[in-house]
């Protein structure tokens, strides 16, 4: 079972830097005209501040830190989501916006009115991972607009 | 038969007593986004304390068939207790820090 967590971890880094390489190589001829006139460049083809590498980075701090509970599809189906009634949240269906979701990764559930399993991150995430963390789960949010 | 009744009882709560008398509780640290012990080995009904030593909180958990059990977030000072009731083997981690990671051996 442990072995297979790892493994779907693995497989769950090892698609997003596919995908990520993928990225890089399809941008590289663009990108490489642009840079060539860019003295300030570093080379850095995903510009820190872009939204693609902050949903990168934050799909890392979620599969570090949230896949245990909210699961790898951020239904609410993690391999702990059998300890806990109600169940952790489903993510991709939350109506909640960015400032909730910064609160109450930074604060922890119970601050927030909700579950007490809900730790609070704040003293363990940074500014930037927290951020990130909400940008991939905007990017992830299936809930129809109404 | 009432007198017998009574006399059953208090012989259970004599015995239950005594098997109380016998458990013991464990002090597991975390410090330093650690367990203070790797591996730790109990008996049956021995309890384990678990305390922050840490300025951040801890989330201890643990999804072992032989104990499923969340402890909550506590913070630094403070601890949580949990009672051991099945031999087998207890993964314990943090659901804050994911390299925490504690083995719990119950025996009879």
């Amino acid at each position: 079972m442990k072995r297979s967590i790892v493994c779907r971890m693995s497989a769950f880094a090892a698609a997003w830097g596919v995908a990520l390489l993928a990225l890089l190589l399809v941008g590289t001829p663009a990108e490489a005209a642009d840079h060539s006139s860019d003295k300030n460049s570093q080379g850095a083809l995903l510009p820190r501040d872009s939204t693609d590498a902050k949903v990168f980075r934050g799909s890392l701090v979620y599969g570090n830190y949230c896949v245990t509970c909210h699961g790898f599809n951020a239904d609410g189906n993690g391999r702990a989501a059998r300890l806990y009634n109600p169940k952790p949240a489903n993510l991709r269906m939350s109506d909640k916006n960015d400032a909730y979701f910064g609160l109450i990764v930074r604060m922890g559930g119970e601050a927030m009115g909700r579950s007490q399993f809900m730790p609070p991150w704040g003293a363990e995430l940074t500014d930037e991972q927290t951020n990130d963390l909400v940008a991939y789960l905007r990017s992830i949010n299936a809930r129809p607009k109404e | 038969m009432k007198q017998l009744a009574v006399g059953i009882f208090l012989t259970a709560s004599m015995l239950a007593c005594a098997c109380d008398a016998f458990a013991a509780e464990h002090v597991v640290a975390q410090k330093g986004k650690a367990f203070a012990v790797k591996k730790l080995s109990v008996k049956l009904g021995d309890s384990v304390k678990f305390v922050n030593e840490d300025p951040f909180s801890h989330n201890v958990f643990s999804l072992s068939d032989a104990k499923s059990f969340d402890l909550g977030s506590y913070g630094q000072g403070a601890s949580k207790a949990i009672t051991f009731d099945k031999v087998g083997t207890v993964e314990v981690e943090c659901a804050v820090h994911p390299d925490m990671k504690l083995v719990i051996e119950v025996s009879k």
